[in-house]
This record gives C-alpha cells, structure tokens and sequence, in this order.
C-alpha cells in the first residue's frame, strides 16, 4: 500500500505533507471514529520521507526512563562511571514520532513529549545524569474521542488536526477494502506516485527559506485567528508556518491569503471553541431581543429575587405569568397529573476536572488520577519514596555506578541507598449521584425532555470515565433513591427513562438522601470519591422541616460541603431563555461550593469531542 | 493429556465455523465468544490447535519466529551472524491469558535476575511472546484490567509486540488468534473493543434432549479411554484437518471481483456501522468461507454467513443503543440477499 494510494482522506495527507517541508508545523493529531484508517495513513507517511529517517512509534507500554533516556545498566557497571542510554526522543531526534491512542497514555508522559518537542530540546536531570540534548521531530498522534479526551491544554500543543470520518460513498469503500487484500491490487502507478511526492517534497524544503510573507499576510492570519475565537497564540504561529508550507509546496515564491484559506481548518480545528462563539452570537441577539422587550419587564428585577420564592412554597407555578410566550407550557405545569418525558438529544459533555488528592488508594475507574496502592495499574516511573513495590530496574541502574568501587565479582550489590520504587497511576472512577428534581415546574415547556437528554449524556460520560453511578429523584414530598450504587450505566439510563414529573419540589430532601447515601457507602468503603450531581431548576417550594426552606438549604448544604472526597455540580435547567430567569440553582450553587453549569454549557466546547459535527459547518 | 477431539464435539456449529476461519486467515482478527459457563468455549479451542499440524519455528525461539517470515531482534541477529536459523517442528498451543495479569508479564520485561547475577541487560519475554503464531486465550475478557486490555488489542492489531520500558527496548512478533470469551451480565466490553475482534458468535446451551444425551455419552467414553476415543474419531479428525490445509492453501487464488466487494458495501452501508474494518472483516472470512467451501470465488451465501458472523457485535455503537432493531434490520437485510 501506498501513501499515495491511499483511499480520500486528503486533508490528512496534506497535513502530513506540510509537516514534512517543515517541522515548525508542530506535528497532527488524527481524530476519529474505530477503524476508519488513522493509523494506516500514519504508517504510509514513511514512504514520503527520506529512507534512513527515524520512524518510532511509542506503545502504551513506555515509561519515563525509556521515553527520555537514563543510565545505561551495562555500560555503567562495566566502566563504573554512569553511561547514557538514548531514549525514545533521542532515537526519533530528525524523524517521526507516532503516538497511536495518545488518550490512552498517561497525560504526565504526554506532556514530556510535548514538552520536548516544543523546547526544541530534551534536558535529563534523572538518575545522577545531568544532560541535553536536542530534539527535533514530527509528532503524528492519532485517538478515538469516544475512548476518551485529551486535555485542552495538550491539544492545543499540537500544530494540526484532523477529523475523520470513514468513508461513507459505497464507491470507495469498495476501493478502501481492496486496500487490505494487497494481491488484489498490484500498482506501479502509485510507488511512482509517492516517489514523485518525495521529490516535491523535497523541493519545497529548499524554497521555504526564502518564501516572502508579506505584512498583509500576517495582518490576515491573525484576523482570521481572532474571528474564530482563538484563545492563546499558538494558533496564529501555527498558521503562519502552515501557510508558509502549503506556498512552497505550491511551488509559490509568496505566500497569500489563498494559502491561508486552504491550511485554515487544519490549524485551527482544534482551537476553536463552539462554545465562546455561540455565546457570542447569542449575547449579540440577546441584545437586540432586550432592547425591544425592556418596557414590558421593569420589574423583573424584584421578581428574580430568590428568597421571595422560597418563602412562598404554596405558589406552585410562580413562573406561570413570567413565560408569557407559552401559554401551553405554564398550564402543563399546573395541573397535578403526573407525566413521563422522553429523552431528548444526547451530546458529548465537557471535560470535568476535580483536584486530584493525594491519598494512595485502590482505584479502578478512569476520572480522576490517583496514586495506586496496589499492584496493579501503569508503571510510570521509579521514585525514592519506599513503598512495597520495589522498582528493580531503577534499582538496579541506581547501583550500577558503583559496582567497580563495591568489588563487585559476580552479583551485582545492592545496597539500601540504591533502591527505587515503582510509581504506578491509575484512573480513579467516582461515584456519581444524580440528584435529580422530579417536580412539576421541571416539564414546563417539556423542558425535562432536554434534562433527560443532558443527564443520559453526562451519564455516558460516566461509563467513559467507569464511574458507578446512582440515582436519587426528589418530587412530591420526599426523595427517594431509585438506583443504588452500581457501574451499570445501562440501568441508570432504564431509570432515568421511567422518572415522572409532576408534583412539589422536596429540594432538600433530596440533598439530605444524597448525603446519607454517602455517609453509608463511606462506611464501607472509606476511599470512595463522590460526585453529587445536582440536577434541578432550583425552585424548591417544598420543606421537611418547620425552616423556612431557604435555611433548610443552607443548613444541609454546610452538611454536605464537610464531605470528605465530595464534589459537587449543579445543572441549572432553568430556560434562561424565558423574560425571567430567577437563577436560583445558582444560589444553591454558591452554597454547595458547587461547579455551575446550565443544559446549555455542559456541552463539550471542543470539536475534537464531537467528530459527528460535520467540518463544512463549521468554516 | 490429548484434549477431546474438534470433530467430536456436538452442536456449537456457530463457534466452530468462526474458529476455523481465523486458523485459514488469522488476519481476520479474533473471535468474540459470548455466552454463559460450561459450553464448550474452551475446550473447542484446545481441540482445534490439537487438531492442527506441526508448524515450522525457529529453535529455541521464544518468540516461536517463523523462519521465513517476520523475525524477532534475537533471530535477526543469529542470522546476521551464523547466516541460517536452526529449524524445528512445534504444535499449536492455547496460551491463557489469566485475569490478574500485570503489565510487565504481558508485554515482556527487564530480566531482573540476569541483571543482578550478571550485570548484563536482557528481554525477558511475556505472554505477548509465547502467544506469537498460536492461539491466545482471554476467558472473560470483559473482567480485564482497563489498561491490561489496551495494550493486549494494541498488539493484537499490530502483530508486533514493541516494549519501550524498564531500560529495555526490544520489537518482536506477536501474531495471534485472540479468542476471548466473555458472559455479558457481568459487564459489558466497549463497543471500540468489541469492534477489535474480528468475529463474533453467541454461545447457548444445548436444548434438545438427545444431543444432550449425545454429549453426555461422548463425554463419557472420552473420560473412559481417551485413546481408543481418538483412534475412532481419528480419520474424521484428519479429513477436518486436511480440509482446512487445503483451504489455508487456496485461499490467496480465491477471486473477488467488484460485485462482491459492492454487496458487501451495500450491508454495511445501510447498517451504518463504524469505519471500514466490518468491511474488512466481512471480506476475509467470506473469502475464507468460499476456500473451506472448496469453491474458487465468492458467493452470496458466503458473503451472508461471515456478515452474520462479523456484524453482530458491531451493531451497538452506544453503551445504551438498543440495538433490537438494528439486529432485526441486519437479519432482513441478510435474508434478503437470498431471493
């Protein structure tokens, strides 16, 4: 098989190109859905490049002494003096390094290669060496979303990205598939192909020196950066060098806004943020529509007012004058009746992240990183710190400089100064409970309906991350746990289909079920982490106690902040879209020292999360 | 002990079908075995690689390298240096794969105890290693470490082994029949792993009275006198054998022209599955059906029943996915095809 031959795709193949003209580029990231031939492109990328370049590719396997180079056991005890041994970075110094499910690798190495990369340089202060050494090199990567995310914050690390799809035209799928029987196809036509590439390849490496960029140019580029809500710089250098490429690969001795157009979504795919944008477009017609309306809601200011509310738990439909625009909906929520709401659309959720602590525990899940107690789990790296696993490679190397002075014979010795042990990590699943308000004022404007889509789409993100999950529903006037604790997603999903709307909001009967459910599954299992996950438009009218319910709230909510390992979210499902928004989700936010979020923001910002939005949407 | 002969095992057509096509084209990926304890599942697999004949492998390899294939590190320098590999006849072997396994068991590591006696570096190979050209092994699958089934589909769909850790660096081959089994009550798998594994049957226990009895007796006679049991089933078992050599043999001759390749299209298209490897799958096992079929090309009925075998695990791309009318669809669709 042939780069050249290689089935559609192009935009990757000329991501590839333009990172071999010229390493400035900064390295692609493949991102797409199982089998649909990331890898295999990424294999064939070797055919462009010179024969005796460097191809390496890192296995899920690595650890940091390999990946940055250490003592070199052999040398070392033979000479007695400490002999460097080449790392993975070294060996690839020049050439390509190939990352295949980089979201599988720990995000600790992910960010020394990076980091490497961008510095231009590897500098070891490990085991006694203290050394440098440049690196240069084409990082290629490639990762399946639906496995897991990357962190922004290394994503944006990366020149170029590339969305897959598999190809859909039943055409060239027929050719795709014959791409895998090579007897099926013999074609001379394409290694002449490829050659011909190397050698434009080649050319466009010596043009690139004096390619002009004039001013003009630039000014574009970064317009063009700060339309598309570019955050940080990255992106604007990434485009120049990207633009710079593409010219001399044309074959142009000046680079134009043509070029930029072309490279434009290869470079900043991955930096955009839907989300900053939509709110721009949003807050523009926000305006517009307040402009017009302000004469008919001058006091909205009071009726906003949270405590008027919960001081008034027998007004049931509170809103019902405020959604002036859906008569439908405010009746809906008054009569008693009960109703079952579908689920709406489900989206992939944003990235969540909760302090990582420091306590050793035995964890399976793939949320938050711990330190691993147990065996199992990823050997990282060696550290000095004794625990019961002993890290015999690293012990080994740290004793090697002095076998010669020890007179060592035949074994090796080992002194206690020399051991090492093994750092492991593991992901750490949390438990999950899903508080979520059943009452009436939740089916206005079949508002559950979105809810239910938001929570079984927060609830897929849980088995990406092997949380075990739990379901606590408040409505009428208690809270009842309809799920306890399980790593099955699919029933919580069955559950959170069957939840009926209708009725009272016990609000802080449903906080206090959470908390006790802690406070049990603590007592067996001391080093759970929680995630409560408070799903509610926060118009609780509904007291357990002779409080008011506005203490009520406060009282519970200090219960719950002295949790241990405890993090809250709130999902406000309020429609802030209505003339009157009361944000009252967001006061018991506040109070839970909760992270806040509406249906509307708990949707990934990052398009490498959403493969299924198609490209020519989006530029 | 001889393991109970392949062609005396009753029923489970399904699983069989599926295990010899990956023994006539290992590329196909693996096979997916769900179902509950007790039906066969492993004894099947221990019976077929008994079946199989001897294999050419270098000597002392314990990689098991086939000497005119892929080699690992070791051999490529013995035959840089002694410009020929020492060859020897070895059988198929099961290696297991047990469910604590640690990470450096699997990929292979640092032999420690060469370290500290010599002061020399070596490769000590893991189970990675002893799997190459033979069948792997993974009882329920779904109980795996996270991480552990990562790097174990990693090499599985690269053939090769490549360890970057512990000081060492080291490439060999790792080609292997990975059949995995798992009881989905207890758990399920991801659907980007299932989609790992090539194939995929469902596996029930036996119903009707009389096979049951049949089993039983078989069974019985085997536990008996395994050896006179074998001597009866012995030319049955050698035809079976023969049968799979010849189709092992022709396999590469089998034509597959555009009209094939379109129908299968037209399946995975209107299933709307994943990427291009149920595509793949679908063509290699029909293509293997057809040589085991003993015909030349393929045909309808082929491209039907390795889409049987190939979709079904693929159908789920959700966790949550209800996948009861998309298994009805792929039925109507494959039925179909024979009017």
């Amino acid at each position: 098989m042939t780069f050249s031959g290689f089935v559609g795709h192009e935009d990757a193949k000329l991501a590839l190109i333009l990172n071999a003209i010229d390493f400035n580029c900064g390295g692609v990231l493949f991102v797409g859905e199982k089998g649909s031939g990331k890898t295999t492109l990424a294999r064939l990328f070797r055919n462009l490049l010179p024969e005796q370049t460097p191809f390496v590719e890192i296995p899920l396997n690595v650890t940091e002494d390999v990946l940055l180079g250490g003592i070199d056991l052999e040398g070392t005890i033979r000479s007695g003096r400490k002999v460097f041994q080449r790392g993975i970075l070294d060996r690839a110094h020049g050439g390509v390094i190939y990352i295949d499910d980089i979201n599988l690798l720990s995000p600790e190495l992910i960010a020394l290669i990076l980091e490497a990369q961008g510095r231009g340089e590897n500098i070891i202060e490990r085991e006694g060496l203290a050394l440098k050494h440049p690196v240069r090199f084409i990082l290629v990567a490639s990762m399946n979303p639906e496995e897991g995310a990357l962190s922004p914050h290394l994503l944006d690390r990366f020149g170029m990205c590339v969305l897959w799809e598999s190809i859909k035209k039943p055409a060239l799928r027929i050719e795709v598939m014959k791409e895998a029987v090579p007897e099926l196809i013999m074609n001379d036509e394409d290694e002449a192909q490829d050659e011909k590439l190397r050698q434009q390849t080649a050319r466009s490496l010596l043009v690139l020196k004096n390619m002009k960029i004039p001013e003009g140019v630039k000014e574009y580029i970064t317009a063009k950066c700060m339309e598309n809500c570019i955050s940080g710089h990255r992106g604007d250098l990434f485009l120049l060098y990207a633009s710079r490429a593409y010219a001399a690969f044309c074959g142009c001795e000046e680079v134009t806004e043509k070029h930029v157009d072309e490279v434009l979504p290869l470079v900043l795919t991955h930096r955009k943020r839907i989300l900053k944008q939509m709110e721009k477009q949003q807050r523009e017609q926000k305006e517009e529509k307040q402009q017009s309306k302000q004469d008919e809601h001058t006091d909205r200011q009071k009726q906003s007012n949270p405590q008027s509310e919960k001081t008034n738990p027998e007004k049931p439909h509170h809103d019902s004058n405020l959604e002036m625009d859906n008569p439908d909906a405010s009746l809906k929520e008054s009569t008693p009746q009960e109703e079952v709401f579908p689920l709406g659309n489900t989206f992939k959720t944003r990235h969540f992240v909760f302090r990582k602590d420091r306590l050793n525990r035995i964890a399976s899940g793939r949320r938050t990183k711990t330190k691993s107690k147990d065996k199992g789990g990823r050997y990282v790296k060696s550290i000095l710190q004794p625990r019961k696993d002993i890290a015999i490679d690293a012990t080994i190397r740290a004793a090697a400089p002095f076998q010669k002075i020890r007179g060592r014979e035949e074994m090796l010795l080992i002194h206690d100064e020399d051991l090492r042990f093994k750092q492991r990590e593991k992901k750490m699943g949390h438990l999950a409970i899903f508080v979520v308000d059943g009452s009436g004022s939740m089916g206005a404007q079949g508002r559950m309906v979105e809810t239910k889509g938001a929570i079984q789409s927060l609830l897929m993100d849980c088995y990406q991350k092997r949380d075990m999950v739990s379901m606590i529903v408040f409505r009428k006037e208690k809270a009842e746990v309809v799920l306890s604790p399980t790593s099955s997603v699919e029933n919580a999903s069955k559950r959170l289909r069957e939840i009926p709307v209708g009725g009272k909001t016990p609000l802080t009967a449903g906080l206090l079920e959470a908390y006790k459910l802690i406070k049990r599954v603590m007592f067996k299992a001391p080093e759970t982490r929680f995630l409560v996950m408070l799903i509610t438009d926060g118009r609780a009218n509904h007291s357990i106690s002779k409080a008011p319910i506005g203490e009520e709230i406060e009282k519970v909510s200090q219960l719950l902040r002295g949790l241990r390992f405890t993090d809250f979210i709130v999902v406000d499902t309020e429609n802030k879209k209505g003339f009157i928004k009361t944000d009252l989700a967001l006061q018991i936010a506040s109070q839970l020292g909760a992270d806040y979020y509406t249906i509307e923001n708990i949707r990934s910002e990052f398009l490498t999360e959403l493969v299924l939005i198609k490209r020519k949407e989006l530029f | 002990m001889r393991p109970f002969p392949f062609t005396a095992i009753v029923g489970q057509e399904e699983m069989k079908l599926a295990l010899v096509l990956n023994v006539i084209d290992p590329s196909i990926g693996g096979l997916l075995i769900m179902g509950e304890k007790g039906t066969a599942k492993s004894t099947a697999v221990r019976a077929l690689a008994d079946l199989l004949p001897e294999m050419e492998v270098v000597k002392d390899c314990p990689f098991n390298c086939d000497p005119g294939g892929f080699l690992c590190n070791q051999c490529r320098e013995v035959l840089g240096s002694e410009e020929h590999l020492h060859r020897e006849r070895k059988k198929m072997r099961v290696v297991e794969l047990p469910l604590g396994v640690t990470e450096d068991r699997l990929v292979g590591t640092l032999d420690i105890e060469h370290a500290l006696k010599k002061g020399e570096k070596r490769f000590e190979p893991g189970i990675l290693a002893s799997a190459n050209r033979n069948f792997l092994y993974v009882d329920e699958v779904n109980l795996l470490e996270d991480h552990i089934v990562d790097l174990l589909l990693d090499s599985a769909a690269m053939g090769v082994n490549t360890v970057e850790r512990e000081g060492i660096s080291f490439t060999h081959p790792a080609k292997f029949i990975l059949v995995g089994t798992m009881n989905p009550e207890e758990g399920d798998l991801r659907p980007q792993l299932l989609d790992r594994f090539g194939l995929c049957v469902r596996v029930v226990s036996i119903q009707d009275k009389g096979e049951r009895m049949e089993i039983l007796r078989r069974r019985a006679a085997f536990d008996a006198d395994p050896e006179d049991f074998l001597m009866a089933r012995s030319s049955e078992q050698r035809d079976l054998a023969g049968k799979i050599i010849r189709a092992k043999d022709r396999l590469n001759s089998i034509r597959i022209t555009d009209d094939i390749l379109g129908k299968i299209v037209d399946i995975t298209c209107s299933l709307n599955l994943d990427g291009h490897r149920p595509d793949i799958v679908i063509m290699k096992s029909a293509r293997a059906l057809s040589a085991f079929r003993e015909k030349d090309t393929i045909e309808q009925d082929d491209i039907r029943d390795a889409a049987a075998l190939s979709l079904s695990h693929r159908l789920k791309r959700l966790p949550f996915d209800d996948i009861g009318s998309e298994s009805k669809k792929m039925q109507s669709i494959l039925w179909g095809m024979q009017a």
